[in-house]
């Protein structure tokens, strides 16, 4: 008896649910993509990262050519000067289109910190 | 152990950071003329004296000054 209330209000609920609120698909669909850009997988968020940097080697071709891994350093690894580094920020947050204060972004110091942040900042996408 | 910066320094970086951001707010195809242009005016005083502390405040201040007048929307390109 139970079991069968719940077989019937399982099909009858989503059905009734989309009619209650009125404008059902879109609003959900459009939904869900909301939630999933605010929770960037961080394999997504670390290959685009990565893409990023590998098309920022006016100063030095030789980034190109690098294997870059979550603890590569930008300075360090990577040759870049502090100026190098803040440019090649500016560059990721505009890939992401979010804008990483100061105060973070003068402690980013190696790609997989960069991909951190990103990954938990709700408006990147 | 990465190396600490100082205030001064952190505010250099904070220019140049602003400066980078208004290069991209501006025409696709004019950001690059903008980004060199940034680039000249800092190499200028790249050998600059890291002790030389008055002369590096007052290019500061130049440099906002000239970030806030180069970020109005009118100003679209750069030679």
């Amino acid at each position: 008896m139970f079991r069968s209330v719940c077989r019937i209000s399982s099909r009858i609920a989503p059905s009734a649910y989309r009619t209650m609120m009125g404008r059902p698909v879109i609003a959900n669909t459009i939904l869900a993509q909301r939630f999933y850009s605010a929770n960037l997988s961080k394999d997504q968020v670390s290959q685009r990262v990565i893409d990023v940097i590998k098309a920022f080697d006016k100063n030095s071709p030789t980034i190109a050519n690098k294997q870059i891994s979550s603890d590569t350093q930008f300075h360090k690894d990577l040759g870049l000067d502090s100026l190098d580094t803040v440019e090649l920020l500016v560059a990721i947050e505009e890939e992401f289109d979010i804008e990483i204060p100061d105060k973070v972004a003068d402690d980013l110091r190696s790609v997989g910190e960069t991909v951190d942040y990103i990954a938990s900042n709700p408006d990147a996408n | 152990m990465p190396k600490r910066l100082s205030g001064l320094q952190k505010e250099v970086l904070h220019l140049y950071r602003a400066s980078i951001r208004t290069a991209y707010s501006k025409p696709k195809k004019n950001q690059i003329n903008f980004v060199n242009y940034i680039h000249e005016e800092f190499d200028k005083y790249k050998n600059l004296p890291r002790k030389d502390f008055t002369t590096i405040e007052h290019l500061l201040r130049v440099g906002n000054k000239k970030v806030a007048t180069f970020s109005h929307p009118e100003v679209t390109n750069i030679h």
